[in-house]
């Protein structure tokens, strides 16, 4: 019960402690061509919680982000992820630290986004950060899933416009196990979003319109260079919603719809992100440094 | 003794200020860009949500009063180089930011959004101070 106080207690003090920044794109799988603003640096935490078929186990996989923006036109981001599955056990299933560079310095009709992300992780990572190549197997345990280590190498191209207010971002995706011999694996992921609101009113409301974007992602695998289509492959519509709850903090939350049998029928997906603004000076101050 | 007082606070406001800041010459408009107007101009009742926007985006690095921060190396936003733009201008500028100087892109704000920042920029060449009161926009 005191427990319960306490997370209400934090949960409220969060809210409304941090006094409402800039639109977050709502995206938990798609990347638009918008960067971390140079030397801040955004923590966030998101869980992945998949809804099984008859035969599955439910899973939450929740991963920690720590995204620096480095240069005017190169974001860098680490991220630790882990996996519980009902029934069975809760593992660490990896790390990734992924790097996008704009190549171009204005604003563009089409913006292009180059993304290059190295992964050590393991079998039993379900974060479905991306969605690759063939429909992964859920059937077998953590213990034996944990073993099998995968070191992959993933490269994006990002599209991304602004159009009328509304985001339009296409993500073409190629990854490569290089722990096993499976190919190039490919995959894709779209998505619109917009706010629900485009003028700013002048008080400090949390509950506004402009707070909240709003969209939609679809994503999946499209097999490998071993068998490439959309046989065997994992597909998922959602829709998404990202809160602007403070100028430094926001919530997203997205339920996805699996459009195939290979797909999990639903996939739950929450995030909290909270962005820390001129941490690289705070740091470079910090070990007395230029700022 | 009100001599001494308004001399210290000239002295404070101009150790604050970015008296360095030159305008980057390579930074450059296109003509379309420039000679678009602005759809908010007059609504002197959305300059409130253009301050808004100013404090969650642009303090950081401009100051609370838009003269810029020596250590940021940021434009004094008061000075008639800035202010001598057109509204177009200033929108290109804060909608495609200069990256390799430090100023990021605002693309991911709402168009209108981006016009509120300009409504609020033009009131920094008078009194901030007297923008204190708000108005909510029409939806």
């Amino acid at each position: 019960m005191r427990l319960g106080y306490l997370t209400a207690w934090l949960i409220i003090a969060m809210l409304g402690w941090l006094p409402a920044l800039a639109q977050e794109a709502p995206y938990f799988v798609t990347y638009d061509h918008h960067l971390e603003e140079p030397g801040n640096l955004e923590i966030a935490t998101s869980s992945t919680m998949g809804v099984p078929r008859s035969n599955q186990r439910f899973y939450f996989a929740p991963y920690a982000e720590f995204e620096y923006g480095v240069m005017g036109r190169w974001t860098s981001e680490l991220y630790l992820e882990g996996q519980s599955t009902s029934g069975d056990s809760a593992v660490f299933t990896g790390w990734r630290w992924e790097n996008r560079f704009r190549p171009l310095a204005r604003e563009h009709f089409i913006n292009p986004v180059l993304y290059v992300e190295y992964e050590g992780i393991n079998e039993a990572s379900r974060i479905q950060k991306e969605v690759v190549g063939n429909a992964p197997e859920f059937g077998e345990p953590n213990s034996e899933l944990s073993q099998t280590h995968a070191h992959e190498l993933e490269t994006k191209l990002i599209l991304s416009s602004n159009v009328h207010d509304w985001n339009i971002a296409e993500n073409f995706i190629v990854e490569k196990n290089l722990s096993q011999n499976e190919g190039f694996e490919f995959g894709y992921a779209l998505g619109f979003s917009r706010p629900l609101a485009t003028l700013a009113s002048s008080t400090n409301c949390r509950f506004c319109r402009e707070n909240f974007i709003a969209g939609l992602e679809l994503y999946g695998g499209l097999g490998s260079t071993q068998g490439f289509g959309l046989h065997d492959t994992a597909h998922y519509a959602a829709p998404v919603i990202a809160w602007q709850i403070s100028d430094n903090a926001s919530l997203r939350f997205s339920p996805a719809i699996g459009l195939t049998h290979e797909s999990n029928p639903a996939l739950l997906r929450f995030g909290y992100s909270y962005e820390v603004r001129g941490f690289g000076g705070k740091l470079a101050k910090l070990f007395g440094g230029k700022p | 003794m009100k001599r001494m007082l308004v001399l210290s606070a000239l002295l404070g406001v101009m150790w604050c200020q970015n008296p360095s800041y030159e305008p980057d010459p390579g930074w450059r408009v296109p003509s379309e860009a420039a000679a678009k107007a602005n759809p908010l101009a007059g609504k002197t009742a959305l300059v409130g949500g253009g301050k808004k926007l100013f404090a969650r985006n642009c303090v950081e690095c401009h100051g609370e009063d838009g003269s810029g921060l020596e250590k940021k190396h940021s434009a004094d936003l008061q000075l008639p180089a800035v202010q001598s733009q057109s509204d177009g201008a200033l929108f290109w500028k804060i909608t495609n930011g200069n990256p390799d100087r430090g100023m990021p892109s605002f693309s991911r704000l709402p168009e209108l959004q981006r016009w509120q920042l300009v409504l609020y920029l033009r009131s920094l060449r008078t009194a901030p101070a007297t923008l204190s009161e708000s108005h909510d926009p029409p939806r």
